[in-house]
């Protein structure tokens, strides 16, 4: 087993991803640099288009081209920098060093392929080892995730939706990855199902000390599961720290309109506070703060400059104007 | 005084290959005009098929409907398309329950035409126009397509839609889960403004309980097809009854950081509805199930003043006198 040290592994510096079209270059990723440490979890939290989604698909190099095109920006993983390696290589590191958990169960696995030979398949792929060892460890790995092993043999049509999930999962972890990046794993499945698969995360994540970047909407799986949370809006992160620190010091006008619009099981609200208007269209991004037109704490300046990403204190980031003369007077 | 909506052990029977599936199996209760009914429960429940079911969009199998005192389990066809004009619908999927072929003005002008509800063309421009203005659309995207459309504006016209033959009881199926939440907040909004103003009685179907919570003033946890726990929004979310409410309750990932969590972890998931075995239909997960359960089908008992639980152990559990 791996030991637990704290050191980043992951650094992703000035990310930029861009969908050429023929309406226009969508800007779907501006500028985003974010680190992780070994064996943490950190959300992405954002709307429909933030471009949660687009950052992940960057991460394994499979943004779709034509049209997307990673513009500029270094993804380190242990130092190297991916967006510098071969197809081959990022082959090999794509299912071992890091996989990747999509939304919906039913589509990501092959309908015609057990669900052990899919799990065998992988292990096949990054190891040396032989058919049968390969197979007895898919085995393994479906007893890890909660599913007999004597269902080795089955086919994703004879799953229900919350194991096909862990089905997913069981393939994702097969080869002990570094990052395991979860996209909205959970959205497609029922609450009481929900719970039973977070839980068998939340171990697996233990037991195999493995790192998460878990993509959501749903604040309430973010405070169940992460360490450190980044909350994007208009393809930057507005803001960043640990859960603490953006569930309980909200800093950022956006993130604090996103608690205000949610219902909220343990409160009694008359009448919910909805974010007024639209989220800015990705193809024709203002040039200053992109929430200015749905904030109701902008100012004249707000206007004229496009905000610096700010450190409020202990590493929490807020990329707002609001917190520019709070920090000078820090300094 | 006869109540605004009653429905008396209504049943929705399909026949597969596989045998009958029970998808509603016995649900009864009633609605006061301008009360908002919360149906909750996950996918495989019945709550869809109930809230189409009420509406006679699916015939019913057995059981009785009865609106405004009138008896319309059994409506003649001419009877059936009247009563459009009284009860209406808006679906969870505002991107495919509206034409992609018809523009928003043809959308929502489509029910007025088919009732003769207006006179002339000036009068029918008129009423979508204040049809518009009544859910927050703004005129410009009269002649635009859905399609044109974010998730949002587009379940506004679902909304104005079924607000064209002013209704007086709509059946909401969960009109809110394709939506962001900052979206989904301005929806629930405006669908509580329009029942404020315009008097609207609903049934609010939806998987999300915070969602619930929020808009109703009762509550039914539908589980495979039949109701086990019925009763007021506040007391089901301050002190529920049933097994399966609590585990329910338990499982929603909740945003405060500091709120202590005790989940409920369910064993297995739903069972199928297609001949289900006697006995309460949550036995097989519950972990409070004894010999009755597995036997015998549990029935509604108020346990409080508007508070009916369908547990044969309810006060065990509970430790009710």
């Amino acid at each position: 087993m791996k030991t637990k040290d704290t050191t980043v592994f992951l650094e992703v510096k000035n990310l930029v991803i861009h969908y050429e079209t023929d309406n226009g270059v969508v800007e779907a990723v501006n500028n985003i640099s974010f680190k992780m440490n070994r064996g943490e979890t950190l959300s992405l939290v954002g709307e429909t288009g933030a471009g949660k989604t687009t950052t992940a698909l960057g991460l394994l190099n499979l943004v779709p081209n034509p049209p997307g095109r990673i513009i500029a920006g270094e993804i380190l993983l242990n130092g190297e920098n991916l967006l510098k390696m071969s197809p081959h290589q990022m082959q090999k590191i794509r299912g071992s060093k890091i996989t990747m958990i999509f939304q919906d169960p039913m589509t990501s696995l092959n309908p015609i392929e057990t669900v052990g030979d899919q799990i065998s398949e992988v292990i096949k792929l990054h190891n040396k080892v032989s058919r049968a060892e390969a197979a007895q460890m898919a085995c393994d790995m479906l007893e890890k995730v909660g599913i007999p092993a004597e269902r080795y043999g089955d086919y994703p049509h004879q799953f229900s939706g919350g194991m096909k999930q862990r089905v997913v999962i069981a393939i994702a972890l097969a080869c002990d990855p570094e990052l395991l990046i979860s996209d909205e794993p959970t959205s497609a499945l029922d609450v009481t199902i929900q719970a039973q698969v977070l839980d068998t995360m939340r171990h697996l994540k233990q037991e195999l000390k493995t790192s998460m970047l878990m993509i959501t909407h749903d604040l309430g799986v973010v405070a169940e599961t992460s360490d450190n949370v980044a909350v994007m809006y208009a393809g930057e992160i507005v803001e960043y720290g640990a859960l603490r620190q953006v569930f309980k010091d909200t800093r950022h006008p956006y993130t604090q309109a996103l608690f205000d619009s949610l219902p909220d099981i343990n409160k009694n609200v008359e009448r919910l506070i909805p974010i007024k208007g639209l989220t800015p269209d990705p193809s024709s991004l203002p040039n200053y703060c992109s929430f200015y037109d749905r904030c109701t704490k902008r100012m004249e300046e707000c206007r004229k400059t496009d905000p610096a990403v700010l450190d409020v204190g202990d590493g929490h980031l807020v990329k707002c104007l609001l917190f520019a003369s709070e920090r000078s007077s820090h300094e | 005084m006869s109540k605004f909506l009653e429905v008396k052990n209504l049943k929705k029977y399909y026949e597969t290959n596989r045998g009958t599936l029970h998808a509603v199996d016995g649900v009864s209760f009633s609605l006061e005009k301008g009360e908002t009914l919360g149906v909750v429960g996950e996918s495989g429940c019945g709550k869809s098929t109930l809230g189409q079911t009420v509406l006679h969009l699916r015939k019913p199998t057995e059981g009785e409907i009865y609106f405004n005192g009138e008896d319309i389990s059994n409506p003649t066809k001419k009877k059936r398309h009247d009563l459009c004009q009284h009860m209406q619908i808006i679906f969870q999927d505002p991107f495919s329950s509206l034409n992609p072929r018809m523009t928003v003005k043809q959308i929502i002008s489509e029910p007025l035409k088919i009732f003769n509800a207006v006179k002339n063309k000036g009068e029918l421009e008129e009423r979508v126009a204040k049809l518009m203005e009544t859910v927050g659309l703004a005129k410009r995207f009269v002649n635009t397509y859905p399609h044109e459309l974010d998730g949002g504006r587009r379940q506004r016209i679902g909304i104005a839609r079924a607000l064209a033959l002013e209704p007086s009881f709509i059946v909401c199926d969960e009109p809110v889960s394709a939506l962001d939440v900052s979206i989904q907040a301005q929806v629930l909004n405006l669908m509580q403004d329009l029942q404020e103003q315009l008097n609207l009685t609903y049934i609010f179907i939806t998987h999300d309980l915070s969602v619930v919570k929020h808009i109703s003033n009762n509550i039914m946890v539908m589980y495979l097809g039949v109701v086990v726990e019925h009763t007021s929004s506040q007391s089901l979310f301050a002190a529920p009854l049933h097994p399966y409410t609590k585990a329910l309750l338990s499982a929603i990932p909740h945003s405060d950081i500091d709120m202590p969590r005790e989940r409920i972890l369910l064993r297995g998931e739903i069972s199928s509805p297609i001949e289900p075995p006697p006995g309460c239909r949550f036995a097989k997960r519950c972990n409070y199930a004894t010999e009755k359960c597995f036997t015998e089908d549990p029935v509604m008992e108020e346990i409080y003043p508007g508070h009916e639980v369908a547990c044969h152990n309810v006060k065990e559990i509970n430790a009710i006198p």
